[in-house]
């Protein structure tokens, strides 16, 4: 009618709620190769812990401090985004009423500096602070009040020194070192053949600037927790992403061996990469030092995590590809300059990512890549799901589209004649193990339908498109990083079977996926089965929640601990029954003879007649495959990653070509996901990664100024809310991955990566122009369809 | 502290009793961020929301009268096209089921969605004191400067009014769907006789009329026939629309720059003018 497309105002009617069936009823494509499964893997089932979760008695952070807390710390943090420390008075703080203490840098006994890969972010600055939320001091209080007004009346002398705001002011000649080595961090580079010359050679070569921007995680459950001393031991109940690593970096930094720090993970509201770095765990760890038997809290509300926290890393690409007349791709030459803020965080291992994944999964055999981390007086950047990959598929997946466009040609075909097929190699050279690149592609379209674009006429300021992205992830960590989890099963004394692994579930469900793969190697129903994880006195390392590596590292572990317990207990059973153990199954939570139905004993009969005779019925193991470390020179490895993950979407929008205001009208996204052991909490993975994705692409950006954030809140950090995204249609595609646990690869970053391209694809098809910055907020499409 | 009258007349003496340190609230939604952004720090409060009749809405001889308590939830089924269309645009449900229009006119804020559909509807508000009574005061009038206002410390608004035979029309642009800060926002009025009343939403220090604008349509002429009731050719539109965007005056904040906030003046303007020209 009158072109109300727009969706400021809320429609009489509740909307979409039929439509809303159709997507989650979308059926999975199961690989004819599947191990057979009879228990739980491949059902989905309800999250172990939702109920408790959304009763309020799973208990998060804060609800710690409520219930817990003796005393409160608050932390100074710099008023300058660069400066030198010139003194810390801290003889009004301690004066004002209930401020107990005022910890600075000198109390701090251990090396006071923590960093994932470098340890170069110090814990409280001493002599020069190099981002806005760097911190100075810790005030510990009776109350949450004294210790903010304390934290007020902290008196930090500062030397104010020049800001470098940006990648560009880093790298002018004169800027002012940030870092000992200077500003440029360090960096990666692939070296494939001869990109230079492929490119002089090339039929057709296009060109293009990508901009992506500054985004937060946004996590609802701001950084909140309580640690205590009690002489012994120090435990913190913070939520993060690898206990026993923020055990060890607590310990460094605090000057304890790493035996005497226990973390325990509180239930987690979100993460995405956000507890990657440690957050509060080594300032409150540090306050409880102080106060033995105290229990001592902190928490930071969305202002101060905004400013204290890593962000993801904003970057510039310089993309050069081009094609032969027969539109294959023949070289991509890249130049990738990545913002790291002030410390380096996981960034080195940011930019490898960027350079391992710079075509994505498609044959290009000319490549050249460089990729310069840089330093800046902006937050530290670091984790965030995609890590690198995702801001290289925007520039990868819009170098496809414009050089179909440049060719003529349809830009599905295009893609489709240059995706890798079995056999051929990503950018690093590997040849993946199951490419099904093409497979999603298909199957996306499918979905989509060929025809499916309204063709209802639309008022002149609005165009509708749809866009298309391809994209593949290479999963865990990789370039012959040590990448391992153990895990430990055993039979509880009622007769269930208890599985400890040290991963942690940040709401995504990974302690369902391995009492799932628990319950189904151990044949027993998924009642009879009990988790713990992420305690590390209690459980077993099982490295980071991170990389889409919790179902493929935790779910192995598990496996095979349970399969050497399923040994054990057969051969317990034998020993009971006066049997051989191959006369024996498993049924169920029992065992039975094979031929002889008599012979039956209980797990539970079994685990007291064990301990009777004192020993218990476990099994701890061990899953560590090796990758190949990436030539430093070529970026080349035969095993760069041990598997390769793919994913392909479709997204529909329409433009508002006067005001330029982006809505998703569709969304369609199929990820191969090996095999799906929980298929809705997949699902969920699919669609939260898509919303993020709509997030990034359309409105997501934290705006400095002068290293100030100056939309430190979700009043203007713009996130997607119900009415920006399109109820999700997901696809599921299971390609059996010959290592994974029941071929399980994973899911959890690919759908954020997937996403944000297909929707700039759909903008450049319904505008014809073709978006290079992020986020494509109504003003920046705007300017880029009037020119402006 | 809590004050919470039940009635109009007892609210009204607590009002002036009260020193200005008591802070009015009735949906709290402007209030209640302001102390969780350590702006205020209100010690005391004076609680509208049990007043009786605070939330009624009649419609007499031609004329919509609103207590101040209306929410937007309200609004929103009002057959007031601009007025409507704004107070769904508001926030999420739960805002809109709490904010009122009272508050959205104290706040004053140029982003005020409810604020810039009443003032292209010629609306007054009813500013009331427990001794001088109640005076109405025409929106153009009422919004003094960024987040100033003609209330007086000791008065409270009761109600607001303006004419039921308007015909309106709304745009708002922000950056999402949903709890959307308007960027720009547009209302335009008709009244029967023909003359249009344009107001624009945060391209200023307050919600504004583009006077200009108006004159364009409206010429200087008081003369009712001489109008352009019938037919707005685009040409005219495009002059309204173009004074539009040379009126106003926004800022550049972290939100959007002021040369797109002008650009979409012009664009709303034309817009809405086609939408009311067309139906
Ligand atoms: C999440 C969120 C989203 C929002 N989205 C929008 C939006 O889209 N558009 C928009 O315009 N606003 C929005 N707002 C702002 C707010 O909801 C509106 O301004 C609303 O109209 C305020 O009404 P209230 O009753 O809650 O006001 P209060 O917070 O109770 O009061 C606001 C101000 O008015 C004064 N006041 C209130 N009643 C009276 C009275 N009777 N007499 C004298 N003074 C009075 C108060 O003292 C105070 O200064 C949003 C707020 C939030 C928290």
């Amino acid at each position: 009618m009158s072109g109300r497309a727009f969706g400021t105002q809320t429609p009489a009617a509740p909307p979409r709620e039929k439509e809303h069936v159709l997507p989650t009823e979308a059926p999975i494509t199961p690989s004819p190769f599947a191990e057979k499964v009879r228990g739980p893997v491949g059902r989905s089932c309800d999250k172990i812990d939702g109920v408790e979760r959304v009763t309020g008695t799973k208990l998060y952070g804060a609800d710690l401090i409520a219930r817990e807390a003796d005393l409160h710390a608050k932390v100074v943090r710099s008023e300058h985004a660069h400066a030198e420390v010139v003194s810390i008075d801290t003889k009004e703080a301690l004066r004002v009423d209930g401020v107990l203490a005022v910890l600075t840098a000198e109390d701090v006994k251990g090396t006071n500096r923590h960093g994932l890969i470098r340890r170069d972010h110090p814990v409280l600055a001493k002599d020069r602070v190099r981002y806005r939320g760097d911190a100075v001091a810790i005030v510990v209080a009776k109350t949450e009040q004294a210790a903010a007004a304390g934290r007020d009346a902290v008196k930090v002398e500062y030397r104010v020194l020049p800001t470098v705001e940006s990648i560009e002011q880093a790298m002018a000649p004169g800027a002012p070192h940030l870092q000992p080595g200077g500003n440029v961090m360090g960096g990666r580079r692939i070296r494939k053949g001869d990109a230079d010359s492929a490119l002089a050679d090339s039929h057709v070569v296009v060109s293009e600037t990508f901009r992506t921007q500054t985004v937060d995680h946004a996590f609802l459950d701001v950084e909140a927790g309580v640690a205590r001393w009690d002489g012994e031991l120090l435990t913190i109940r913070v939520s993060g992403q690898w206990v026993h690593e923020e055990a060890r970096l607590v310990a460094l930094a605090l000057g304890l061996p790493v035996e005497r720090v226990r973390i325990i993970q509180p239930a987690a509201g979100g993460a995405f990469g956000g507890r990657e770095d440690i957050s509060i765990q080594i300032y409150v760890g540090l306050a409880a030092l102080r106060f033995a038997g105290k229990t001592v809290a902190l928490r930071y509300d969305r202002a101060e995590s905004m400013r204290a926290r890593h962000k993801r890393h904003p970057m510039r690409i310089e993309y050069a590809m081009g094609a032969d007349r027969e539109g294959r791709l023949t070289a991509a030459k890249v130049a990738i300059y990545s913002d790291e803020g002030a410390y380096a965080s996981t960034g080195i291992a940011v930019c490898r990512k960027m350079s391992s994944h710079a075509t994505g999964p498609y044959r290009v055999p000319h490549v050249r890549v460089d990729v310069f981390g840089v330093h800046t007086n902006n937050n530290p950047t670091g984790a965030m799901r995609g890590f690198g990959a995702t801001q290289i598929a925007i520039a990868y997946e819009g170098m496809m589209d414009r050089l179909a466009a440049k060719l003529g040609v349809d830009r599905v075909e295009f893609r489709r004649a240059n995706l890798i097929r079995p056999g051929d190699a990503v950018t690093t050279g590997q040849v993946v193990p199951s490419p099904t690149a093409v497979e999603c592609l298909e199957a996306v379209l499918r979905q989509y339908g060929s025809k499916s674009m309204p063709s209802e006429p639309l008022p002149t300021h609005l165009r509708r498109g749809w866009g298309v992205s391809v994209i593949c992830f290479g999963m865990g960590y990789g370039d012959g990083f040590p990448d391992a989890s153990r895990a430990r099963v055993r039979i509880g004394a009622d007769g269930c079977v208890e599985v400890y692994s040290g991963i942690v579930d940040v709401g995504q469900g990974a302690e369902n996926v391995i009492a799932q793969v628990a319950a189904e190697e151990m044949g027993v129903g998924l009642e009879h089965t009990r988790v713990i994880t992420a305690d590390t006195h209690m459980t077993p390392e099982s490295g980071s929640c991170s990389a889409t590596r919790s179902t493929f590292f935790a779910g192995n572990a598990v496996r095979l601990a349970a399969g050497e317990l399923k040994e054990k207990l057969l051969d317990a059973a034998g020993e009971l029954l006066c049997v051989h153990p191959n006369e024996l199954e498993f049924r169920g939570e029992e065992i039975r003879g094979r031929f002889d139905e008599g012979l039956c004993c209980s797990l539970g009969e079994l685990v007291a007649a064990a301990r009777k005779r004192g020993y218990e019925l476990e099994a701890e193991a061990l899953f560590k495959p090796r990758t190949i470390c990436e030539d430093f020179e070529t970026g080349q490895s035969p095993r760069a990653f041990i598997t390769y993950m793919f994913g392909a979407h479709v997204s529909q929008v329409l433009v508002d070509v006067e005001t330029g205001e982006v809505r998703v009208e569709r969304h369609v996204a199929c990820h191969d996901v090996g095999r799906a052991i929980n298929p809705e909490a997949v699902r969920g993975q699919i669609t939260g990664g898509v919303v993020q994705g709509i997030g990034m692409a359309l409105m997501e950006e934290v705006v400095y100024r002068g290293g100030r954030i100056l939309n430190p809140g979700f009043t203007d950090y713009i996130l997607p809310t119900v009415r920006d995204v399109p109820p999700v249609e997901c696809v599921v595609l299971e390609s059996n991955d010959p290592l994974g646990p029941y071929g399980a690869k994973g899911v959890g970053e690919p759908p954020l990566i997937g996403a944000v391209p297909a929707v700039l694809s759909a903008i450049y098809d319904a505008t014809g122009k073709a978006p290079a910055t992020l986020p494509c907020n109504p003003e920046r499409v705007w300017g880029m369809l009037t020119g402006s | 502290m809590f004050y919470q009258p039940t009635d109009m007349a007892e609210a009204l003496r607590l009002r002036a009793e009260l020193g200005p340190e008591v802070v009015t609230v009735c949906g709290g939604t402007d209030v209640v961020v302001a102390m969780n952004h350590g702006v205020a720090r209100p010690e005391a409060f004076l609680d509208l929301s049990r007043v009786a009749g605070r939330d009624s809405v009649e419609r007499v001889n031609g004329i919509y009268l609103l207590g101040g308590g209306v929410t937007f939830a309200q609004m929103a089924k009002l057959p007031v096209r601009a007025l409507a269309e704004a107070a769904r645009s508001v926030g999420g449900p739960q805002i809109r089921n709490v904010g009122t229009i009272a508050g959205n006119l104290g706040t004053a804020s140029p982003a005020g969605d409810g604020s810039v559909a009443l003032l292209a509807l010629d609306a007054e508000v009813e500013l009331s004191h427990v001794e001088r009574g109640s005076r109405w005061v025409r929106l153009e009038e009422f919004f003094l400067d960024y987040k100033r206002t003609a209330l007086q410390p000791d008065e409270l608004i009761t109600r607001v009014r303006f004419p039921s035979d308007f015909e309106s029309v709304w745009y708002k642009i922000g950056k999402r769907g949903a709890v959307n800060i308007s960027i720009v926002c547009c209302a335009i009025g008709r009244s029967p006789a023909g003359a249009y009343r344009i107001a624009l939403g945060s391209v200023g220090p307050v919600p504004m009329r583009a006077m200009e604008a108006e004159a364009v349509l409206n010429g200087d002429s008081t003369d009712a026939a001489h109008r352009a009731v019938a037919y707005l050719a685009d040409e005219v539109i495009e002059r309204a629309a173009e004074a539009a965007e040379l009126e106003a005056a926004p800022i550049d904040d972290q939100r959007s720059s002021a040369r797109y906030r002008e650009a979409m003046c012009r664009v709303l303007v034309r817009r809405l003018l086609r939408e009311l020209r067309d139906g």
